[in-house]
């Protein structure tokens, strides 16, 4: 008690007179109190059992030690997506029934992911087999040592087929003739748009429009109803950064020039075609973007697509999937265009989740025997009428053969040639006017220093989509910042 | 304890009823964006994505498909298991070191009694992200890595310095002369312990293991960065339903409400309990 | 700062071996050697303070080293030692400067306006009035939700501007729909955090408002003073170390706020706070070890002579009495 408030506590004033009746006391306090403690244990200990106790139980999950015992097992940590949850689901069938090993997947968010990849790698952590990469750190991690060069696995494996895989993503995942990374899932970049809403407008999309031309679309189209076009605004280099990468690759403009032996040379955002793309990124989201835009990444843009608020999206190609699905409200009322653009051929981008096996490997050939399995063509083949997506819902973007497969031109015919042309099109050598620092890049730049930088800049353009700051400020801030990374 | 019936006496009936019905339409504000996401957890991922609604068919297929165990994946059970094995254990390790240096710091006071208080309090500052390199360190050259024991031992950290806390001011509300007279009797620490000072303190213990138990079993950041690979924990298991590529809001509210359901429970069943816990010394 | 809890002279004295002890057994303290006595005194905080020492200063003394080295992760780069550059360049960086400002603000509105809240709601709740216990479980289950699922749902179900419920009601009434994270992020997070931690505030005073002396109260009624100026004259003062607590304790978890900003925002100017920023700096993609454990070192200390002149010199909570 405070002494300020006067009396004394109810338990100092108890007076002490010997110590049957305070033991009695205690004793008495002792089993009440035990008892609705131990209720309130005994509530969170049962419900926590009766979790484990209910449901299949199954202890390969945890417990499990890397090898020793006999049975092999590999631990394999995978970005948490639908095509991933597929395989992990159909692994025990397909590979451990013939192969006898165990798989034991870490599905985790993708920031997650690549923190732990990241430093896994750099700093020798042992945990996963096998991890799953992007194809921004597949040839970077390459190049450091870090993961082991396939070639000579990919080539000598003849159920592997490595000349199906598609040339572009070949190439992204390939540095100096060595290949880091078997790509289990790729997609490029193209734009979706509401056939129905233009025809209904009179308007008409071109095959492989300008963006001058969608921006005209979009602005005519945008109503209270609906908004025109869908971009990403949402901070992060994966999020804007990569849409809005690829529009500075069309506009001629870049973030940093390269030096002669490919090191960051001067920051580029203080150019004209930088701020000319970024005005014209921020003034059409301003003009004609969707609701709420500066939040906005690839989930935001299909609720908003599928719910019919907006009548164009310019991302991922693997969306049309969502958008034709049986329970979509707007499939089959979709058409598909390339990447819009405006000084380059292409602008469409380059991604790939895939396996690779870290350099601290103790079982390099059991891991390759395992991603030989889950990035091959016999998987595609197998997984088509297994899993709960159906024939549409098979990792796509990695192999020719995948579009040869007449179940999946009949399940997917409404993009699938739209996204094979879009893959086989990606400027994965050459996305801009301009020579780029580091290894290939189309969305972003080769090199590790992009995803600070591109953090950092892309919170200011976010900031700037949503009126917080303008686009002077954002990009002379941007500009320090490039800068700074210079050499 | 009945501050209620002094505040009775002389008052008329309706104002209670005012405030009342203000209380209860502050407690439906608070609950609503829970019982939001319970609604959404019987929804299809279309509707639960769409404008809000309550026009839709309820099923379970989220329950089951975030359930499902399939042989490889970290299961329900398997996440349930670790996160309860890593709180209620990390949560009586805590206990079994903070009654003691409570006892040091309240009942006898060691010299400089503030300063070791401030030291405890003054861990809880350093950002976690910081600590979180040197910490994945030391846990790989342990050889502790994806292990429910290094959760235990970093958890028994964290919840330390609160427990140390909180347990001292209950502790000096234990009267002197019990001690003392237990102390007369021959009774060593532990004595005193058992036969004086926990009976008296027992509520605010039980306060203290609660909250103790709530931030180990919510715990994320040191979970997904150490356990990723194995052993991994309820928090894990809930963000594994987050994608990148395809909405997940039916999925994850579904599982959240799993997730939730021990402490949730445990809070409610021992709300009352930790009220008179907190109360009985709190911050002396 | 002295104070005991015994009224005067109602006990013997409390402690220590130079005390004239009242008769004990040979086996009690008096009976040893001073220093042996303090030993055995201290022999209980050991294990807790030792586990603390092991498991907080040795990770904080490799943070100091790394402090003083260029290291970074990724490129993959020689690490060397740069003394105290790290630290040098901190006062130039607008964006610390700008995320400690933010760390400042977060922290200060959202224990501020959860501790009023909480006392406000502990008010209402301290009366009779039907279904109080559950009313106030209802209250109690935010604090009891994971911190990302919090972020998610408040981000996704009632900030959206489009689908949000927040939105949906603001429509009722004639309100066009408000991007509330981008146009209000800092205002979005507090909301949530303020969410999460009312209820652990309120449990702390509804404690307070338990533990006030009825009999004092029952003096002052018939004594005949109003409920306004009891209120005013014995129960604000009461609660002034219960307040205290809820502000020490909330300032400890909520300066640690990195979910909330990660799910909800993801950044941006407005609301990146310090942690954050280490984040972006380190693992979150920019790896480097060095700066980012530099920033860390000086957020502890700047942390910590904060607190130690708030609670050292403000607050009443380290009150208790001295050792001998």
């Amino acid at each position: 008690m405070c002494p300020d408030v006067g009396p004394p506590s109810p338990s100092t004033g108890i007076r002490f007179e010997g110590r049957t009746p305070v033991q009695e006391e205690t004793q008495l306090m002792v089993k009440m109190t035990w008892g609705k403690l131990a209720k309130v244990f005994a509530v969170f200990i049962a419900l926590s059992m009766l979790a484990a106790a209910c449901g299949d139980d199954d202890d390969t999950g945890s417990g499990s030690d890397n090898g020793g015992d006999g049975s092999q097992t590999l631990n394999v940590a995978v970005v948490g997506n639908s095509q991933m949850e597929d395989i992990a689901a159909l692994t025990p069938e397909l590979f451990t029934q013939d192969t006898g090993i165990e798989v034991n997947y870490s599905i985790l968010e993708e920031a997650q992911l690549r923190e732990i990849t990241t430093r896994d790698a750099a700093a020798g952590g042992d945990q996963f087999d096998v991890v799953m990469i992007g194809l921004f750190e597949a040839p970077q991690f390459g190049e450091n040592g870090w993961i082991l060069d396939l070639s000579g696995y990919a080539e000598g494996d003849e159920d592997y087929d490595v000349d199906d895989l598609i040339p572009t993503v070949r190439e992204g995942l390939t540095v100096d003739g060595a290949l880091y990374a078997s790509p289990f899932y790729a997609e490029s970049s193209f734009l979706m748009y509401r056939q129905d809403v233009l025809d209904e407008a009179g308007l008409e999309m071109p095959e492989a429009p300008t963006w001058d031309e969608v921006a005209e679309i979009a602005r005519e189209i945008d109503s209270d109803e609906m908004a025109g076009i869908c971009l990403r605004g949402k901070p992060g280099w994966g999020d804007l950064g990569a849409v809005f990468t690829t529009v500075l690759n069309t506009f001629g403009a870049t973030w940093w020039a390269a030096n002669d032996d490919g090191t960051i040379g001067e920051a580029q955002v203080d150019q004209p075609e930088f701020r000319e793309a970024l005005e014209f990124y921020v003034g059409l989201l301003d003009d004609a973007g969707e609701s709420d835009a500066s939040n906005a990444s690839y989930n935001e843009c299909t609720q908003q697509y599928l719910d019919g608020q907006v009548a164009m999206w310019y991302d991922a190609t693997v969306a049309a999937g969502n958008l034709e699905a049986d329970d979509s409200p707007v499939k089959g009322k979709n058409g598909y265009a390339l990447a819009p653009v405006k000084e380059t051929d292409t602008a469409g981008w380059l991604w790939a989740w895939s396996l690779a096996i870290p350099a601290t490997t103790s079982d390099a050939d059991l891991a390759w025997e395992y991603i030989s399995w889950a990035t091959g063509p016999g998987y595609i083949a197998e997984a088509g009428e297994r899993i709960p997506g159906g024939w549409a819902a098979i990792p796509p973007g990695t192999r020719q053969s995948t579009y040869e497969l007449p179940e999946y031109q009949d399940a997917a015919g409404a993009f699938a040639d739209k996204t094979l042309e879009a893959m086989e099109a990606a400027p994965i050598d050459e996305p801009g006017t301009t020579p780029r620092p580091g290894l290939p890049g189309v969305q972003f730049v080769g090199v590790p220093e992009f995803q600070d930088m591109g953090n950092q800049c892309t919170e200011l353009f976010s900031s700037a989509i949503a009126g917080g700051i303008s686009v002077d400020e954002a990009l002379s801030q941007c500009q320090d910042i490039a800068s700074s990374f210079s050499q | 304890m009945s501050t209620t019936e002094a505040h009775l006496v002389g008052e008329r009936r309706w104002v209670d009823a005012v405030f009342g019905v203000i209380a209860w339409i502050v407690g439906a504000i608070y609950f609503f964006p829970i019982l939001w996401m319970l609604v959404n957890s019987f929804k299809t991922e279309l509707v639960a994505n769409g404008p809000p609604t309550l026009d839709f068919d309820p099923n379970l297929d989220r329950y089951s498909e975030v359930t499902e165990a399939t042989t490889g994946l970290l299961s329900f059970t398997e996440a349930f298991r670790n996160s309860g094995y890593v709180s209620i254990i990390s949560t009586i390790v805590v206990l079994l070191m903070a009654i003691p240096a409570a006892y040091a710091l309240a009942i006898y006071p060691v010299k400089k009694w503030r300063d070791v208080l401030f030291f405890f309090i003054s861990t809880k500052f350093l950002p976690l992200v910081a600590s979180i390199l040197p910490l994945w360190i030391l846990a790989r050259e342990f050889g502790v890595l994806n292990t429910r024991l290094v959760l235990v031992i970093l958890y028994t950290a964290m919840n330390l310095p609160l427990a140390v806390w909180m347990l001292r001011s209950f502790f000096q509300e234990v009267p002197k002369e019990l001690v003392e007279a237990a102390e007369i009797d021959g009774a060593g620490v532990f004595g005193q312990l058992r036969s004086v000072i926990l009976p008296i303190a027992l509520p605010g213990i039980a306060a203290t293991a609660l909250l103790c138990l709530i931030f180990a079993w919510n715990e994320y950041f040191f979970a997904v960065q150490l356990n990723a690979a194995d052993g991994q924990t309820v928090p894990i298991w809930v963000a594994s339903n987050v994608s990148t590529r395809g909405n997940f809001i039916a999925k994850l509210s579904a599982a959240s409400v799993l997730a939730s359901l021990p402490v949730v429970v445990a809070g409610w069943l021992a709300q009352k309990r930790m009220i008179r816990g907190l109360a009985m010394g709190a911050i002396k | 700062m002295t104070v005991t809890d015994d009224p005067a002279g109602a006990s013997p004295p409390s402690d220590g071996p130079e005390d004239p002890a009242p008769p004990r057994p040979p086996s009690g303290d008096a009976a040893l050697p001073s220093h042996a006595s303090a030993w055995r005194r201290r022999l209980p905080l050991l294990p807790a303070l030792i586990f603390t020492i092991l498991l907080t200063q040795v990770p904080f003394v490799m943070s100091i080293w790394y402090s003083l080295t260029n290291w970074t992760v990724n490129p993959p780069r020689d690490r060397e030692f740069v003394g105290l550059e790290n630290y040098i360049d901190l006062p130039d960086n607008q964006q610390f400067v700008d995320a400690a400002v933010v760390s400042i603000k977060m922290t200060v509105f959202s224990v501020l306006l959860s501790v009023l809240l909480g006392t406000l709601i502990a008010l209402l709740l301290d009366r009779k009035f039907f279904g109080q216990g559950f009313v106030r479980t209802l209250i109690l289950t935010p604090f009891l939700i994971m911190p990302v699922v919090a972020g998610l749902i408040w981000k996704n179900q009632m900030f959206h501007a489009l689908y949000g419920v927040l939105n949906w009601v603001l429509e009722r009434f004639g309100v066009d729909s408000v991007e509330f994270v981008s146009k209000y992020p800092l205002g979005s997070i507090v909301t949530v955090l303020v969410w999460q931690w009312t209820p652990f505030m309120m449990l702390i005073m509804l404690a307070g408002l338990q533990s006030q002396p009825s009999d004092v109260l029952e003096a002052a009624r018939v004594d005949g003073a109003s409920s306004m100026g009891i209120f005013r004259q014995l129960t604000l003062p009461h609660l002034r170390r219960y307040i205290e607590l809820g502000v020490l304790l909330g300032t400890i978890y909520l300066l640690q706020v990195f979910d909330h900003i990660a799910v909800i925002t993801g950044g941006g100017p407005g609301s990146t706070n310090l942690p954050f920023y280490v984040y972006r700096r380190s693992i979150g993609g920019g790896w480097l070890f060095g700066a980012a454990s530099a920033y860390s070192i000086v957020v502890v200390v700047a942390s910590i002579l904060i607190a130690t002149f708030a609670i050292r010199v403000l607050s009443n909570l380290l009150e208790g009495e001295d050792a001998a």
